[in-house]
């Protein structure tokens, strides 16, 4: 604990400790310093200079976002000429801002405007006639005003201290600075968008939010991306039913403020004109539009007799849809239709990992656990392009904290700049070369992938030290939901063995069952159908559901309440976005059948089903008001051995990058028209 | 006797003043409105039917910027922004109006709209025959409220 500084703030004594700066000393009391270029988490700048503070025995004023405080202190922040200085560095970031805020995209939000508004003067003095510049575009979602650039580097400055891209930076000096892309007219970056987020002013605006409406049109769900695993809250905004753009200004969540380029924009599917929005039954050999009483019916009707005269079902679930949709599934499975056929597509080694954990309680790290860890190790991943946020904390740990990081890996990956040892190896022949490094860590963090799975997890857990926390990757949104929830054919929810094991998903595709039931999945790509009846719930025609007897349309993520489950294993709750007509939720689909079929399973209400999650599910016992609130609530997992039956079969990855994201990705046209898309990889 | 003669004359003058005012005004102009059989004159600040404005080329000169709507305490304007296209330039801004309008169901004539506009593209025109048997037909499209090509 540093020791404390006592200091005086206009007139107001405060103790903060050593090594504060003045400007968050003094938000502390309240009072608000205004500043463009300082950024919490960002290295100083003091370039802006509207922090500009009087301080007691100074012969000038001071940046108070580079000054540390002292002891016994005196500042003042509301004097005649601290007013002044704003006033007139406003007037001076004004000179060449062209005043086209009716046009500009950052109106209504902007801090220039507010500061302008708070501080600034009601008139310019400058008679010259301002110097205009054409807009830019950098990529197909980065858009640059030079005239309206006031310089203050918090774009360079989370491109490359933040994203460890770098590709932005400031060309020329002085009075000539401007900011410049790495390709010359373009950016060849990750497109995350954190750059447009950061700008105070309309310098860097979006080009999917494009003179589209103004921040008070429209109303706000904060949900969680429908992406990959890491579970970044992206606050939706929804104007007529249709989301317009994806942030998180509040800085809520887990993420803060970072989103990658999925979570800020690659919400356009839903759009899609692909998208599924009527029920399609096969007649003859052609798929046609049918009512949902019917579709419902055909179906209902095909369950109930394959169900009495004992036929074989297999179902397959999906790594998308809520835990409450997952649970439920596997529930009118087991309970009503008396399978264990049921899987989902895994694509990391959750369950070996929980088996090894046994007797080592507190072992899974949360998404905070790898900002503060002393020391990282990743394996066998490519944080970067597959775990977006998680690559952020890495970095941001090294920066504030100098975490010690330690990729294993047979590939370059992005996090070997941050690296303290880099191996080019696969597995655990790479932790073995720095095996005595590791176990002098005593707060380790450990993200591993696919590179490590079934006895080599147990192993891995046994070569470190005790006190390391892990983190097994896996690829979606829920992924490690559906695992929670018992879509194995082994394992019932909270990884309970079942009494008999059923087929896998691998046995379920080949082998010729009387009904496949298919939610929210896609795995007959590449494959024609075995099964007597094939049943899809999806968002589009993929190759499984053009394969179907019956498709459903259903309702994305976005579209839904419930919650999902992410990758460290915290449970985080979904808003409803906008409301679409036609599609339903699964969980609707799934409560038609049973009611068609005349089964009283638990009423299809997501608030309904959690509750019997958290009653019934081991771990998921988590305080109620934490999760309706919107924050992140760590699961504990079994903390016993877990009985794995039948044989462990080989999880592998979909390696998606950055710009890709299973099926769904193939409908992001975002996604899609970036021109990185065709030129990362995520290597072997 | 003479009291009569005086009381006549009293009553005379009084009969011709009360009558030169009567006459007076017979001959001066006339201030009663004439509608529905002649059209109406209006102050200049009337607040009628709005009007979206044309710059001196013909374009738009709205940006759909928002702030009428924003200001407005009754709610009743509605927009969608687009951006302008080489090929397609609607205003002289970046960006356009692609949809604005407003609903006279709920419009108070208060004016705000017009003096929050930064480019001066909404003025109030002096219409004001609204009465309608249909609330629809009250709500008024760009195309309505445009003013004519120059």
């Amino acid at each position: 604990m540093p020791e404390l500084v006592k200091l005086t703030i206009d007139g107001k004594e405060i103790e903060v400790p050593a090594g504060t700066l003045v400007i968050n000393a003094a938000r502390q009391v309240g009072i608000e310093i205004p500043a463009f270029c300082y950024y919490e988490g960002l290295a100083l700048q003091a370039a802006c200079r509207m922090c500009l503070v009087e301080v007691e025995k100074a012969p000038k004023l001071l940046t108070a976002c580079t000054l540390p405080v002292a002891k016994d202190m005196i500042v003042r922040t509301e004097t005649p000429q601290v007013a002044a200085a704003r006033k007139g560095m406003l007037e001076f970031l004004l000179a060449n801002h062209p005043l086209d805020c009716p046009v500009c995209d950052k109106g209504g939000e902007c801090e220039l405007q507010d500061m302008t508004f708070r501080y600034g003067a009601g008139e310019s003095r400058f008679s010259e006639e301002k110097q205009h510049i054409e807009e830019q575009q950098w990529s197909p979602v980065v858009f640059f005003d030079r005239p309206r650039c006031i310089l203050c580097f918090r774009c360079v400055r989370i491109c490359n201290e933040g994203m460890g891209v770098a590709a932005l930076g400031v060309i020329n000096r002085g009075a000539r600075s401007e900011i410049a892309p790495n390709k010359g007219d373009h950016l060849e970056c990750d497109e995350c968008g954190m750059c447009i987020d950061i700008c105070p002013v309309g310098a860097l605006t979006s080009g999917i939010y494009r003179y589209k409406t103004r921040p008070w049109e429209m109303e706000y769900a904060g949900t969680i991306c429908t992406h990959c695993a890491d579970g970044c809250k992206t606050t939706l905004s929804v104007r007529n039913g249709r989301v317009i753009r994806g942030n998180n200004r509040d800085h809520s969540g887990i993420n803060g403020e970072f989103l990658c380029v999925k979570g800020r924009y690659a919400f356009d599917f839903l759009e899609h004109p692909e998208r599924l929005h009527q029920p399609l039954v096969r007649r003859g050999v052609e798929l046609q539009h049918a009512s949902w009483k019917e579709a419902v019916a055909l179906v209902a009707a095909k369950f109930n007799e394959v169900r009495e005269r004992g036929g074989a079902f297999g179902v397959i679930g999906s790594a998308r849809t809520t835990n409450e949709e997952n649970f439920y599934l596997q529930k009118f499975a087991r309970s009503w239709l008396n399978t264990n056929n049921i899987d989902h597509r895994r694509s990391g080694d959750v369950v070996a990992l929980l088996d090894a954990l046994a007797g080592l309680p507190g072992s899974l790290a949360t998404t905070a656990d790898v900002y503060h860890a002393g020391a990282v190790l990743i394996v066998g991943a490519d944080l970067a392009q597959q775990h977006p946020l998680l690559s952020f904390q890495v970095r941001a740990n090294v920066r504030h904290h100098g975490a010690r990081v330690y990729v294993v890996h047979p590939h370059p990956q992005r996090e070997d700049k941050v690296a303290a040892q880099v191996v080019r190896a696969r597995g655990l022949a790479g932790i073995g070369q720095i095996r005595e490094k590791l176990a002098g860590e005593q707060s380790l963090v450990v993200l591993f992938g696919e590179h490590i799975q079934g006895a080599d997890v147990r192993r891995l857990v046994e070569m470190l030290p005790a006190t390391a926390r892990y983190v097994a990757l896996v690829d979606y949104a829920n992924s490690r939901g559906a695992l929670d929830m018992g879509l194995l054919p082994d394992l019932l929810p909270g990884y309970q063995p079942a009494p008999a094991p059923g087929l896998s998903l691998q046995e379920m595709v080949g082998a010729s069952l009387d009904v496949l039931w298919v939610v929210g999945a896609n795995p007959l790509q590449g494959r024609a159908r075995a099964s007597g009846f094939l049943v899809v719930q999806e968002l589009f025609l993929t190759e499984t559901a053009r394969q179907a007897d019956v498709v459903f349309p259903a309702a994305a993520a976005y579209e839904k309440t419930g919650s999902f489950t992410n990758v460290c294993g915290e449970v985080q709750r979904l808003k409803k976005g906008p409301a679409v007509a036609g599609p339903k939720t699964d969980l609707e689909i799934m409560g038609l059948l049973a009611r068609q079929m005349g089964h009283e399973l638990a009423p299809p209400l997501p608030e309904a089903v959690f509750e019997e999650i958290r009653r019934s599910v081991a771990g998921y016992n988590i305080p109620y008001a934490t999760f309706v609130t919107g924050a992140a609530s760590a699961t504990q997992y079994p903390n016993g051995p877990i009985a794995r039956q039948g044989s462990s079969e080989l999880i592998r990855s979909a390696r998606d990058t950055l710009f890709t994201s299973g099926t769904l990705g193939r409908y992001c046209s975002v996604l899609n028209s970036v021109r990185e898309r065709d030129l990362v990889r995520v290597e072997e | 006797m003479a009291s009569k003669v005086q009381e006549i004359i009293g009553a005379a003058s009084a009969i011709a003043k009360g009558m030169s005012v009567t006459l007076g005004e017979m001959l001066s102009p006339t201030i009663t409105e004439g509608y529905p059989d002649e059209p109406v004159r209006f102050e200049q600040r009337y607040r009628g039917l709005h009007v979206l404005e044309r710059d001196e080329n013909g374009l738009e000169k709205c940006v759909a910027c928002f702030l009428c709507a924003a200001a407005c305490p009754s709610n009743c304007i509605y927009i969608e922004a687009a951006e302008n296209t080489a090929q397609q330039r609607i205003s002289a801004g970046e960006r356009y109006a692609a949809v604005y309008n407003i609903d006279y169901n709920r419009c108070i004539f208060c004016g705000y709209c017009v003096e929050a506009c930064p480019t001066d593209a909404i003025t109030h025109g002096h219409g004001f025959e609204l009465a309608s048997y249909d609330t629809a037909s009250l709500v008024y499209r760009k195309e309505r409220l445009l003013a004519p090509r120059p």
